[in-house]
């Protein structure tokens, strides 16, 4: 074997040695990396997660909507210490829908969800300040994700009667779509007015 | 069947280049809507509509991009097609643009809600430009509820109206459609159903224009 051929050799095997050696440091910098990044954001879940029950709170029965099958939601009654507090209820009420569905399949939002923020205005205009994973970590589709919006908004509604509607955030701030599908850059209807009711009606059921 | 004169059908396979929508194992939305899309125009065509799509490759135009392209024309019906990332395997589901009410319905009205005399502004919002067609497109989906209902077991009779941003800025009669689910079902089989879509979609249009309420408000 002429002497240039084995030069070349030598070094290639000189060079995949030293490229193995490179890839394990990087591979356990990046394993090292991921370690750091999981426990710091769950230092932040641990900043940012207020109280959740006070000792005023009252326990009482809640309507958390979750997934009751692939393609509907439905109420489940459960106790819940609730605050009298209008915010701190609603924090409350998220807060349970996002931990603690019955079982895994009825889970609606991530479970990584956290609720940043929570606003309610004086003309009763709910604003719910989501963290990234709810929109991050939603499966794309228009059904899962109105399934989403659907269990906030009606487990808002049922539990907090004087909240007209919804504003939903992504980390402080107005995005396009939850997911791809889902507009949020609209408001959700809660507790709509009852329709009034037409006057031909009321004639004729007082004409019977 | 009546071969149509009109309308145009706007087929828009949605997402597309780097927005892949639902992932399934080893497949993506982006690329099943597409085939169901080329199918469905294919039924479509065959009925004597003529279909334009507003991607025909793996690019990825704007809501706003798509929604200009339908708008572009004089009397159009869009139809989104999607593939959901749950769901009943097989059915399949129609929507239709849900806007919450307006804060201020007097401030919201066109023109309305000024303190100026004269004849009211008919401007049309470009981001609630659908809201004039709401309750077309909901009858529309309606009807193609209801033939889904028969052509894909277990899909619901009743459509639904949902904030789907594809369908907010369309001027014209426009709906959603979503097959369940890119988890449960081959890309085969959801790909095989872009026939039976277009013929389901050629006989509610058919319907929803002798109702005269094609492009109607």
């Amino acid at each position: 074997m002429p002497r240039g051929v084995k030069i070349a050799l030598g070094l290639l095997v000189v060079a995949v040695i030293i490229g193995l050696i490179s890839f394990r440091g990087i591979q356990r910098r990046v394993k090292r990396l991921a370690e750091l990044q999981t426990a710091d954001e769950k230092a932040r879940h641990e900043i940012l997660a207020a109280p959740i029950t006070t000792s005023s709170d009252v326990t009482q029965a809640a309507k958390i909507y979750w997934a009751a099958g692939p393609d509907h939601i439905a109420p489940v009654e459960v106790q819940l210490p609730l605050s009298a507090n209008p915010v701190e209820r609603c924090r409350q009420l998220l807060h349970e829908l996002t931990v603690n569905p019955p079982t895994p399949g009825q889970r609606t939002i991530p479970a990584d969800t956290t609720v940043m923020g929570f606003y309610i205005l004086p003309d009763g205009t709910a604003i719910a300040d989501f963290s990234d994973a709810l929109s991050s970590e939603m499966p794309s589709g228009i059904l899962s994700e109105e399934m989403a919006v659907d269990s906030i908004a009606q487990t808002l509604e049922s539990n907090v009667p004087t909240l007209r509607r919804l504003k939903v955030l992504i980390h402080g701030q107005e995005v396009d779509t939850l997911a791809g599908n889902v507009d949020l850059t609209g408001f959700f209807d809660l507790n709509p007015p009852a329709p009034a009711v037409p006057p031909t009606t009321v004639a004729a059921k007082s004409a019977r | 069947m009546l071969p149509p004169s009109g309308p145009i059908i706007v087929l828009d396979p949605a997402h597309g280049g780097t927005d892949a929508g639902a992932r399934g194992e080893a497949v993506a939305e982006k690329d099943i809507v597409l085939q169901i899309a080329r199918s469905a125009r294919a039924a479509l065509e065959r009925q004597g509509y003529r279909v334009v799509m507003t991607r025909n490759d793996d690019s990825n135009p704007s809501y706003d991009d798509r929604a200009a392209m339908a708008n572009g024309y004089r009397d159009a019906i869009f139809v989104s097609l999607h593939v959901a990332s749950t769901g009943t395997p097989r059915t399949v589901r129609t929507y239709s643009m849900l806007f919450a009410a307006p804060a201020d319905p007097l401030g919201a009205a066109a023109g309305g809600g000024s303190a100026r005399a004269g004849p009211p502004v008919a401007l049309v919002s470009w981001a609630e430009a659908q809201r004039a067609y709401v309750a077309a497109s909901r009858r529309l989906a309606d009807l193609i509820q209801g033939e889904f209902a028969q052509a894909f077991a277990g899909s619901p009779s009743n459509s639904e109206s949902v904030p789907v941003r594809a369908l907010r800025s369309v001027t014209g009669p426009a709906v959603a459609v979503e097959i369940s689910s890119i988890s449960a079902v081959t890309p085969d089989a959801l790909t095989a159903s872009g026939e039976p879509l277009g013929n389901a979609i050629a006989r509610a249009i058919v319907t929803f224009r002798q109702a005269g309420a094609g492009g109607g408000k």
